[in-house]
């Protein structure tokens, strides 16, 4: 296995040609243009250890850049975990870029952000994920950086779970809280030289997803490889794979495939 | 009389910029070409933009104007900004009639004030390529550069001081910063 990260580390290093920020399982410092409305649909496939049970969660997004700085997200959250598909919830996320250092082709930018997110599901993992399973809270900060055109990004968070609606979180009290935590690379594989809006983009991408309950100090860390197409400057399709390394905080589903399309309508309201 | 100059602008801004040709902005902070046509996209959205053309490798944009006479330095630059990124050059493409340009000094050219940086005395005539070297014009390293070409105060706020009440000026006007 730490071969296999190791080759691909060494794959995205070894290219010379420019980078990607847009990551696919985490969100980087920047936000979208002003007045730019983004449509997303994800679905994620995932595999449970009784592969009777694998589900699938189907995630509607909504994005708007406020101003330069500000951006907002609009997420529903549809899941099969009771056979057959049913809306479980929604989340709605902010994102304020609060310091910016560009110059040519490179950048280093940080924002703060947070999530409220409300779910009727059943609890029954102990790992918080604002993003269909848990009703709460979450907020944190971002820190981007492009290095000779490489994307590197790190973000920590606090993340805070409630009750979900019809349903207690079960692993008591003190385990409500937890810190999220990643670092993600992206880089740009096509084209090797841009001449024009519709060439076709693919990016590579490797994240490292973590999280550790700060009761209890069990923590899980994820790998997740993507790869991402860019079409015509304004479309996006992500698919990436999502496998733990580490696994000692208790999550029933901890493999899965994402599929994810995105289109953006740039100044759609003036 | 206050009323009389702010009036006075207004009519000499009715004028403003009637003899830009082109404008290249060079964005700083982006390396993809969806950042890239995001600010194309944005600069499109201005009334008086023609064209864009765009260069992702270098991330410059070539403006040409349908409507020169409302162009607005400021306005370019902030769809930029809007788009999520900063200017990092702003030539601007002007057609000159027997200005008389001296260093350090404001100009009214068609109801717009230049003052000129690191500029020797000349004449300008015809089609001629001026940089805009204010804040937010330029990175912020040749911003502080820059610093050394005045000690007016107007460099660092964009604006005229107390000290500029002529020509059709006054204390707050806006003044962009310049070289060639």
């Amino acid at each position: 296995m730490i071969r296999i990260i190791n080759a691909l580390f060494l794959l995205l290093f070894s290219i010379n040609v420019q980078s990607q920020e847009l990551f696919v399982y985490s969100e980087p410092a920047s936000n979208m243009a002003a007045h730019t409305l983004g449509l997303r649909m994800a679905g994620n496939l995932m595999a449970d250890k009784n592969p009777l049970h694998n589900s699938f969660m189907l995630t509607p997004e909504l994005m708007y850049g406020v101003s330069r700085n500000i951006m907002l997200h609009a997420e529903g959250f549809f899941t099969d975990f009771n056979r057959p598909i049913e809306f479980n919830g929604g989340a709605l996320y902010g994102k304020f870029r609060f310091y910016s250092n560009d110059e040519i082709h490179s950048h280093f930018r940080m924002a703060a952000y947070g999530r409220a997110a409300v779910n009727k599901n059943f609890i029954h993992q102990e790992a918080i994920d604002l993003n269909g399973y848990n009703s709460g809270y979450e907020f944190g900060l971002i820190s981007t950086k492009l290095i000779n055109k490489l994307a590197v990004s790190s973000g920590v968070s606090f993340v805070y779970a409630a009750d979900n609606i019809g349903n207690k979180f079960i692993y008591g009290d003190k385990n409500r809280k937890a810190l999220s935590y990643n670092l993600s690379i992206g880089n740009l594989f096509l084209p090797k030289e841009y001449t024009n809006y519709n060439q076709l983009n693919v990016n590579g991408m490797l994240e490292a997803l973590c999280q550790t309950n700060l009761h209890s100090g069990k923590t899980y860390v994820d790998l997740a490889p993507s790869i991402q197409f860019i079409i015509l400057s304004k479309m996006r399709i992500d698919l990436g794979y999502r496998f733990p390394l580490k696994n000692d905080l208790s999550r029933t589903m901890q493999r899965s495939i994402m599929l994810r399309l995105e289109y953006n309508i740039f100044n759609a309201f003036n | 009389m206050k009323k009389f100059f702010i009036i006075l602008i207004c009519l000499f801004s009715l004028n403003t910029n009637a003899q830009v040709s082109q404008i290249t902005i060079q964005a700083s902070g982006l390396t993809c070409s969806m950042c890239s046509n995001a600010i194309n996209k944005s600069l499109k959205t201005l009334s008086y933009v023609d064209q864009v053309k765009s260069n992702i490798k270098n991330s410059t944009f070539e403006i040409t104007f349908s409507k020169p006479a409302l162009v607005n330095f400021d306005q370019l630059k902030k769809k930029v900004e809007d788009a999520g990124f900063f200017v990092a050059r702003f030539d601007v493409t002007m057609d000159f009639n027997k200005a008389e340009v001296k260093n350090d000094t404001h100009l009214n050219i068609g109801g717009v004030f230049y003052h000129f940086l690191n500029t020797k005395e000349s004449l300008l005539n015809g089609t001629q390529k001026i940089q805009v070297v204010d804040k937010g014009y330029v990175t912020t390293k040749e911003f502080k550069k820059n610093a050394i070409y005045t000690k007016m105060n107007c460099y660092n706020t964009g604006v005229m001081g107390n000290c500029c009440s002529k020509n059709g000026s006054h204390a707050g006007t806006r003044i962009y910063h310049v070289t060639i």
